[in-house]
């Protein structure tokens, strides 16, 4: 018998009613949240179909346009991915967040500082990112694994001890004062990430990403440590209990997550930017958690659920842009749309069995007077 | 009830088709192999499930039970296997739980208590309404059960293995009450595999097999072998004669071994040792060391006086790993949480040892092949019922992720095996298959600590004894054949005690 790719998944575990249950309440946890955001606009909007038209349409309009909403993506599937390994092991580090921003830093001072060849000056400058985040991050997980102490809390306050190392650093140390910000230098062009399809803003960032979530992928399915992880995070107990050194998993998982995050805020630095100049945290850490929450934790999940992330603010800045709808009110519906989509629980499940079981009765009936028929 | 059938999602079928018949003022025993579908049978007229098809008759008439509230209202209560107490509260507290008798709109303690000591009363339970829960022993725990399901006025009571944890004294205690209300009337349903059982209490028995009934029968008309034969669909020698080994060199030497955890003496003085071709057994009332005997064994508490020496090495200040690196393998009492990975499938529960396998591996990279067939191998080995290898351990029947655990364990057991209740709450199909499996590695050289509460199967598979009350040895047995199972429990009951110089 000839195996189809759905037998082959079923073999995996797979079901393709539950897949297809779970896809069904996404989607009308979309289209919900959308209604609603439509009828924010009819409210507040002199010309709401143009405004909607903005919102809902306008990152497809041209190309350039659909450039920018992959752009606003890259960063969300790196904080996302990030997110991703951290919350497998159970584990709220949100140094995700700060790691952007010293992952950042540090690629943008190797990048200017250090002298390298064209591609290794590239590698260098995300890897150095990668690396300063993770060593920063590696305080408050060890701090968890030895002496129990939140790491929601720890990691939240080093946030802004990194923040306000940074800020020092571009004002008074690699300050370019010509630049009149206070900003390091310019990024020399070789060291920076080159655009991937011309017309659009998307650079090799995206393949960089994508590398990643494979990895991380493999990394979960096909390795001991991975798997360690997962079981430690599943079932503590239970890891502690098979002989896992949950401890060392619990730092491993923190630590390389926050690697993943520094190398996306390095890749963010280098795409984006001429210099080093934020002196806010960008933001990208905490959506790196409802990036993974929308993508139930799974890897390959994670960039459908980043697109669409970037799609919802690719919208709204056109909207804010392009319409009378106050940057405010964009703000609001954002926050709306992604409030629906995460409470997964907004749907229950039984609501949406219930209404394939009437489907099936139904059909089977159906095929019952067939029968009859014949 | 009539016809019913459960398919739990997507498309596990616990139930094909049962129909059943309840008479009032019967005790009727619900019977069959794990997974079969007792427990969701009984869940299903509890109103906990709902059925996918089929009818249920109440009193002649045509009812549906949606919920546990109805359930309670059409007078049917349900006692469950895990106790679902708060621990925190009293007995009063937890009996009026939900329906609290009010005063001036305040909860009304007091009352609660004279309400709780007038069920006592009349039921013949006594027990004082102001202990709090978890001041209780199990056996008193189940009481406080039945007697909430009393106090909501039920006439059916179902119990799902009441006599699991119990001591053979409170055992005859729980019938004694059970035969009280039968007396008074009530029906009870007692979900059990424990075939004795069936005959010394109940009228009817009610086998069940891979979700579907067998049939009823009038408990005098029918044989413990005919029944057991109807459960698992074959025969089987239930007086089996137990192999007689010479035991070999010590592997396992425990010595002077005490514990102490928050000021309490939970180990007292423990000493004893585990040869090859050796299963001791270790027996007690559970909470008098056991626990923690088994968490000293397995490197999970290090704060432990004494010594502990597998094949001449001692295990002081070894972690987990290292300690199932010299051969130790183990089934946890709480198969639930040590045991496997409940939200994780079959396969990540199954290979926890295996993974760390050199010849399982690359490097760092899993051999996932062959830790796949592996998989399948340990499922089909012990038939464990499932629809594949990535079946979602929740999903499955206690019995079967009883047997996914021990199979790993006993797999790994390289010198000796530490089984701490490996055959609780599984159905008799099953514990053959355990027993087998743990007399194999007793024939291949290797010791076996079992601790159990089943003294049926400390009968059937050890020789020598300890008997462990409030943290010491109170009767070393050498001989398990020479001593009564009345005598047994006296031990475990601290009521005897063997002179100190036969103990140490």
């Amino acid at each position: 018998m000839k195996k189809t790719l759905i037998d082959f998944f079923k073999i995996k575990g797979f079901s393709l009613q539950k897949f297809i249950f779970e896809s069904l309440k996404t989607i009308m946890a979309i289209l919900i949240a959308y209604l609603i955001a439509i009828i924010i606009i009819l409210f507040v909007s002199d010309n709401p179909s143009e405004s909607i038209y903005w919102f809902i349409i306008g990152p497809f309009s041209n190309i350039m346009e659909f450039g920018e909403l992959i752009k606003k993506a890259v960063p969300l599937m790196f904080a996302g991915i990030a997110a991703c390994v951290i919350v497998k092991a159970n584990q709220f580090n949100l140094f995700t967040e700060g790691a952007f921003y010293i992952g950042g830093l540090a690629a943008a001072l190797i990048a200017i500082y250090i002298k390298l060849p064209a591609v290794l000056a590239v590698i260098a400058a995300l890897v150095g990112g990668g690396i300063v985040a993770a060593l920063f991050g590696y305080i408050p997980s060890k701090l968890k694994s030895s002496l129990n102490v939140n790491e929601f809390v720890s990691s939240i306050m080093l946030n802004f001890i990194v923040l306000w190392i940074g800020v020092y650093l571009i004002s008074n140390v690699v300050i370019d004062e010509v630049s009149g910000d206070t900003a390091t230098k310019i990024i020399p062009e070789i060291s920076k990430l080159k655009v991937l399809i011309s017309g659009t803003n998307i650079t090799y960032g995206l393949l960089i990403v994508i590398g990643i979530i494979i990895l991380v992928k493999i990394f979960f399915s096909r390795t001991l440590p991975g798997y360690e992880i997962k079981m430690t995070g599943d079932n503590q107990r239970f890891a502690k209990f098979s002989g896992i050194n949950v401890e060392r998993r619990v730092v491993m998982a923190q630590v390389l997550g926050i690697f993943i995050a520094g190398v996306g805020g390095a890749a963010e630095i280098l795409s984006n930017y001429h210099r080093f100049n934020w002196k806010t945290l960008p933001g990208f850490g905490f959506d790196g958690f409802m990036v993974t929450i929308i993508a139930k934790n799974k890897p390959l999940f994670v960039p459908l659920a980043a697109l669409f992330i970037g799609y919802l603010r690719a919208g709204a800045d056109l909207m804010a842009f392009n319409s009378d709808v106050a940057q405010e009110v964009v703000a609001i519906i954002q926050g709306v749309i992604i409030l629906l989509i995460a409470s997964e629980r907004f749907f229950s499940s039984s609501f949406f069995k219930r209404l394939l079981d009437n489907y099936k009765e139904r059909r089977n009936h159906k095929r019952m007077d067939v029968m009859k028929n014949e | 009830m009539k016809d019913i059938r459960k398919v739990y999602y997507p498309d596990i079928v616990a139930i094909k088709s049962a129909t059943f018949s309840l008479l009032e003022g019967e005790i009727h025993a619900i019977a069959g192999e794990n997974g079969a579908g007792k427990t969701t049978l009984m869940k299903v007229l509890f109103g906990l499930e709902k059925p996918d098809k089929g009818e249920i008759f109440f009193k002649g008439e045509k009812t549906s039970i949606h919920s546990p509230t109805d359930a309670m209202r059409r007078g049917i209560g349900m006692v469950h296997q895990h106790f679902m107490l708060l621990d925190n509260m009293t007995v009063a507290d937890n009996i009026v739980l939900g329906m609290e008798p009010k005063k001036h709109g305040l909860y009304d303690y007091i009352k609660a208590c004279d309400l709780t000591e007038e069920l006592g009363k009349r039921f013949d339970m006594a027990i004082d309404p102001r202990l709090k829960i978890s001041q209780l022993t199990v056996g008193m725990k189940q009481k406080v059960e039945i007697m909430k399901v009393l106090a909501r006025e039920a006439k059916i009571i179902i119990l799902d293995e009441p006599t699991a944890v119990l001591t053979p004294q409170e055992t005859k205690e729980l019938f004694h009450q059970l035969k009280l209300l039968k007396k008074d009337n009530f029906t009870i349903i007692i979900i059990t595999h424990k075939l004795r059982e069936i005959k010394e209490i109940c009228d009817r028995v009610t086998i069940m097999k891979s979700g579907s009934i067998i049939d009823t029968f009038d408990v005098d008309k029918i044989s413990v072998e005919e029944i057991s034969k109807r459960m698992v669909g074959y025969d089987f020698d239930l007086s089996n004669e137990k192999s007689k080994l010479r035991p070999g060199e010590i592997i396992l030497d425990v010595n002077n071994v005490s514990l102490e955890v928050d000021g309490k003496k939970r180990l007292d003085n423990i000493s004893f040792s585990i040869r090859e071709r050796q299963v001791l057994g270790v027996v007690g009332v559970e909470g008098n060391g056991q626990k923690e005997l088994s968490d000293v064994l397995n490197g999970e508490i290090n704060s432990f006086t004494g010594d502990i020496y597998i094949d001449g090495v001692s295990l002081k200040g070894m972690k987990v790993l290292d300690i199932r690196d010299r051969g130790i393998a183990y089934i946890p009492e709480d198969r639930m949480k040590d045991g496997a990975n409940l939200n994780g499938n079959i396969f990540e529960s199954a290979i926890a040892l295996k993974s760390k396998d050199k010849a399982y591996r690359k490097g760092m990279f899993l051999k996932v092949k062959k830790l796949d067939d592996f998989t399948g191998d340990l499922i089909d080995d012990y038939g464990v019922k499932c629809n594949s290898k990535y079946d979602i351990v929740k999903s499955l029947s206690g019995g079967n992720i009883q047997k996914i655990v021990s199979a790993r364990e006993i797999f790994e057991a390289k010198r000796i095996l530490i089984a701490n209740q490996p055959t609780r709450g599984i159905d008799i199909g099953a514990v053959m298959t355990l027993h087998e499996k743990i007399k194999k590695l007793q024939s291949e050289d290797k010791g076996i600590l079992l601790i159990s509460s089943d003294l049926k199967e400390i009968y059937d598979l050890a020789e020598s004894v300890i008997v462990l009350y409030e943290g010491k040895i109170v009767a070393r047995i050498d001989d398990i054949k020479e001593v009564s199972e009345e005598q047994l429990g006296r031990y475990m009951l601290g009521i005897d005690k063997m002179q100190e110089e036969a103990v140490l």
